[in-house]
């Protein structure tokens, strides 16, 4: 129940956010997929649902769990492990959905925890770094990386997110950047 | 004067009125078009439309339909006064027709925001023509417009024509409100409205147009207009009563000798003006109320009794009301409001969502501990179902729209082809109120309109042709529309020649449809008559301007089969032929088997579902390549395990613990082996969301009672 409480706590931040617009600017909703930290840009998501049963669709990509009813409208859910290829792992009640809109498309992502929203100056946004692979493009679902206080978090693209077909292993950047 | 109001919403509400009064209208004159006339009502109500609309029309400045609708406006007008003898009515039926079809596309014009700049100069001249015919007791045109009624210059001490008896005098008084501004000009417009239907007129001061200080005199000391006319008071008030900057109207009726003495109101109405102004609205309103009363009390509006300082015309809303009161009684018209679609899809999808959560609170795991007494619970949930269920219906019955403009519509175009070329048609409509979906009926009025059009084209004989047959009746076509069996039939009926199977059969060998080696006889009369739903087949072997030309009926069956619909054709020789549209109620809900593999659940639209069966593995045939057959008494079906084909976990490997069904999808036949079924039930389809790509054999999605999602089955893409 602390969890529940925790999200719509959060919920309500989102919201907040939502209403007056000039605020939403810097601000991240935090989550952890694997043993990283990933940060969305809180304009894009809508909802924090926790898990729910997922109706599965077959012949679609791996990371593509299926569909969810969410109050009437049907939308499908992506799983954030599967899509950094970090292994599939059970889900548990402090796994999410973290319900977005990237260019009027409404998508589920299932994520491992929900962490917090955060805010993160521009000046504490560095560029991912090239050093290595590069050629690869391994960090192609991330556009920054954003330092709170000590630890850092991946900023993440939604569109490339959606629409990127090669799935990448995010320990890459990770360590290109160390 | 118009650019201070917020026109917008203004327009649009003039345009959603006047659509449904055109609509109505239309209604109207097509009900009684096989009369001799029109009965009296029927006048009354064009003649109020029409009015209504030129009203409407003035305030927008639309001054082209105002033009035509008031000079329809004065033919019916002639015709409540005069009742005269010898309307062709016909004639008459056209040109109302004629002036709805200009209106109608005049206002098409406004509403996509094109300036409404149609000419009605060729309606008026021939509406001007026609009134001026049945003026002359119906005899020949003579091709002259009617004469000017108006006198433009009118002298003070002008001798009035001759008087005709119907003609009437009238004495009129206007008081403008003290801040209005220009009211010479207002005074003027007045003038103008009153001179469409004078005879004579003549009015104080004078120069209003030329003379800016008229303004000031006309507010100080009133406008006062001298009338003759063959109008009643009422419509005087009509005409006068459209500006809001009137304050006050009030209309005399006086005899030829008072007319002629001019503006010598002296005795006869003294003082008049002001009293008014100090009585309180209510005295003013009371005093509306007895003049109706009086009004409604006369048998004849047209001789109302003048009581001095007779009733302020605030608005034309009095006078409007008893119109409508009169109206009731004739239709049942419901009251309609317009609603935005998307809001009745939010409210569609919370139901579905209330619906959910019902069952979540229904089929809680709380309530499954042992020992609880629910009886209480379970009487609130019974009650609770029931008002959920009824709550889905009305939404979806919101939908339902009835098949009835429609098919007045086609009313219409029966009418108008059958008079150009000459058939004598009669049209008969059965079950139109029936109601089908709003996005169903948008779909089917342009097939329903091709087969319409045939039917009377070639369908039906011309008058001669059916005469030498020693067919006696009238032609006849009738639509008609009914629900069985969760579909909408409706079907279009002529009782003329029937198709030619031989002249099918014919023209299909020409053009190399038909199997070499089949002889004639061996197609059935039904494949034959399919054969002229394909493209480029048409046996009319002259073009007329509404069909033949080989396209249409494909068209038609397209169009029909896109909404998951189809044509069935049957003809009888000599007698006529029925062209049957089949088609779902709904686009939104389909009828379907729920079933299930493994732990997914699939819906299939149960019209596919041929047969359900269970199969023995003995009846199975393999093939060394892996492909399945399954005998069934007889017939070889391949067969196709659901689990197995979209790798889903934990299904039924064996046959015998599945079932088969047999789907049947334009003559190829396929096994489908599924693990169980659940139920057959109404589903609610949706669109599987875009982002996931387009997976074979799924149409979509639905959602369950319970809220969990199946999968619909496409049967087409499954079998091949």
């Amino acid at each position: 129940m602390d969890e529940t409480n925790r999200l719509l706590g959060l919920q309500d931040e989102v919201g907040e956010s939502k209403d007056n617009g000039d605020t939403q600017k810097g601000k991240y909703m935090i989550f952890k997929s694997g043993n990283e930290y990933f940060g969305l840009e809180i304009q894009y998501v809508q909802q924090i649902i926790q898990y729910q049963t997922v109706t599965k669709i077959p012949e679609t990509e791996d990371y593509i769990r299926g569909l969810i009813n969410l109050r009437g409208r049907i939308i499908p859910v992506v799983d954030v492990r599967l899509r950094f290829c970090q292994g599939p792992c059970e889900y548990n009640d402090k796994t999410c959905i973290l319900v977005i809109n990237v260019k009027s498309t409404t998508v589920g992502l299932i994520v491992e925890q929900i962490a917090e929203v955060a805010e993160i100056k521009e000046d504490n946004i560095l560029p991912p770094p090239t050093i290595g692979r590069a050629d690869r493009a391994h960090h192609k679902y991330v556009y920054g990386i954003g330092k709170v206080g000590n630890t850092v978090k991946l900023l993440l693209d939604p569109e490339k997110l959606l629409y990127d077909d090669e799935p990448v292993d995010p320990e890459q950047s990770k360590l290109n950047e160390e | 004067m118009a650019e201070d109001f917020n026109t917008e919403s203004m327009l649009d509400m003039y345009l959603f009125e006047n659509t449904q009064l055109l609509e109505q209208l239309q209604e109207t004159v097509l009900e009684q078009k096989d009369a001799d006339c029109f009965d009296e009502d029927s006048i009354n109500e064009i003649f109020r439309t029409m009015h209504t609309i030129k009203g409407s029309s003035g305030i927008m400045m639309f001054d082209n339909i105002t033009a035509v609708s008031h000079k329809l406006e004065d033919v019916f007008f002639y015709l409540r006064e005069s009742h005269p003898d010898n309307v062709p009515h016909v004639e008459l039926v056209e040109h109302v027709l004629e002036v709805e079809d200009f209106i109608s596309s005049e206002m098409e014009k406004i509403r996509n925001g094109d300036p409404a700049d149609g000419d009605a100069s060729d309606i008026i001249a021939d509406l001007d023509r026609f009134l001026n015919m049945i003026k002359n007791g119906g005899a020949a045109d003579s091709g002259n417009p009617p004469p000017e009624n108006v006198h433009e210059e009118p002298k003070h001490f002008y001798i009035a024509p001759v008087a005709t008896s119907a003609s009437r005098f009238y004495k009129i008084f206007i008081t403008f409100f003290p801040e209005t501004e220009m009211a010479n000009v207002h005074a003027y417009k007045t003038v103008y409205a009153l001179k469409e239907i004078a005879e004579d007129i003549l009015y104080s001061p004078e120069d209003i147009l030329t003379d800016e200080k008229s303004g000031d005199i006309i507010i100080k000391e009133g406008f006062r207009i001298l009338l003759q006319a063959q109008c009643s008071e009422q419509e005087v008030r009509d005409l006068i009563g459209v500006g809001y900057d009137i304050e006050k109207v009030e209309v005399y009726e006086c005899d030829a000798d008072q007319f002629l003495l001019g503006f010598d109101f002296g005795d006869q109405a003294p003082a008049a003006p002001q009293i008014d102004l100090e009585s309180s609205v209510e005295t003013i309103e009371a005093r509306q109320e007895e003049a109706q009363k009086e009004k409604a009390e006369e048998k004849k509006p047209e001789t109302p009794k003048i009581v001095p300082g007779d009733f302020v015309i605030q608005s034309k809303e009095p006078g409007k009301q008893k119109k409508l009161a009169k109206d009731k009684p004739k239709g049942e018209k419901a009251s309609f409001i317009s609603v935005n679609v998307s809001k009745m899809d939010q409210l569609m999808d919370l139901i579905g969502e209330l619906v959910i959560s019902e069952s979540v609170v229904l089929q809680n795991s709380d309530l499954k501990v042992p020992g609880l007494n629910l009886d209480n619970f379970n009487k609130a949930a019974a009650q609770l179902a029931s008002i959920s269920t009824d709550l889905q219906n009305v939404i979806m019955s919101m939908r339902m729209v009835p098949l009835t403009n429609t098919f007045q519509k086609m009313n219409r175009i029966v009418f108008d082809v059958s008079r150009k070329l000459g058939k004598d048609i009669e049209f008969v409509m059965v079950g139109d109120t029936t109601e089908v979906d709003k996005n169903i009926i948008e779909h089917i009025s342009d097939p329903l309109m091709h087969l319409v059009r045939n039917a009377v084209d070639h369908g039906i004989e011309t008058n001669e042709e059916r005469a030498q047959s020693g067919k006696h009746e009238k032609g006849k076509v009738t639509l008609s529309a009914k629900t069985e069996a969760g579909k909408v039939w409706i079907s279009v009926e002529d009782n003329g020649t029937g198709l030619d199977r031989e002249k099918i059969l014919a023209k299909a060998r020409k053009q190399g449809i038909l199997d070499d080696n089949k002889p004639d006889a061996a197609y059935t009369d039904k494949e034959v008559y399919q054969f002229i739903t394909l493209p480029g087949f048409s046996t009319n072997e002259t073009v007329t301007e509404y069909s033949g030309r080989g396209v249409g009926m494909d068209v038609v069956v397209q169009n029909i089969q896109a909404i998951g619909g189809a044509l069935e054709i049957e003809s009888t020789p000599g007698q006529g032929s029925v062209m049957s549209l089949k088609i779902p109620l709904t686009l939104a809900i389909i009828d379907g088997i729920v079933m299930e593999v493994g732990t997914s659940s699939f819906v299939m639209e149960t019209g596919v579902i041929k047969q359900f069966i269970r199969v023995k593995e003995d009846m199975m045939v393999h093939e060394p390549n892996g492909d399945e057959f399954v005998m069934i008494r007889g017939e070889c079906f391949p067969v196709l395990r659901l689990g197995k084909w979209y790798g889903l976990e934990e299904y039924q490997e064996s046959v015998e613990d599945g079932v088969m069904l047999i789907l049947e999808v334009e003559d190829k036949k396929v096994c489908l082996l599924v693990d169980k079924l659940v139920g057959e039930q109404e589903i609610v389809v949706k669109p599987i969301p875009s982002y996931i790509k387009k997976v074979k054999g799924l149409s979509g999605c639905t959602q369950l009672g319970d809220g969990s999602i199946a999968l619909i089955l496409d049967a087409p893409g499954l079998v091949e």
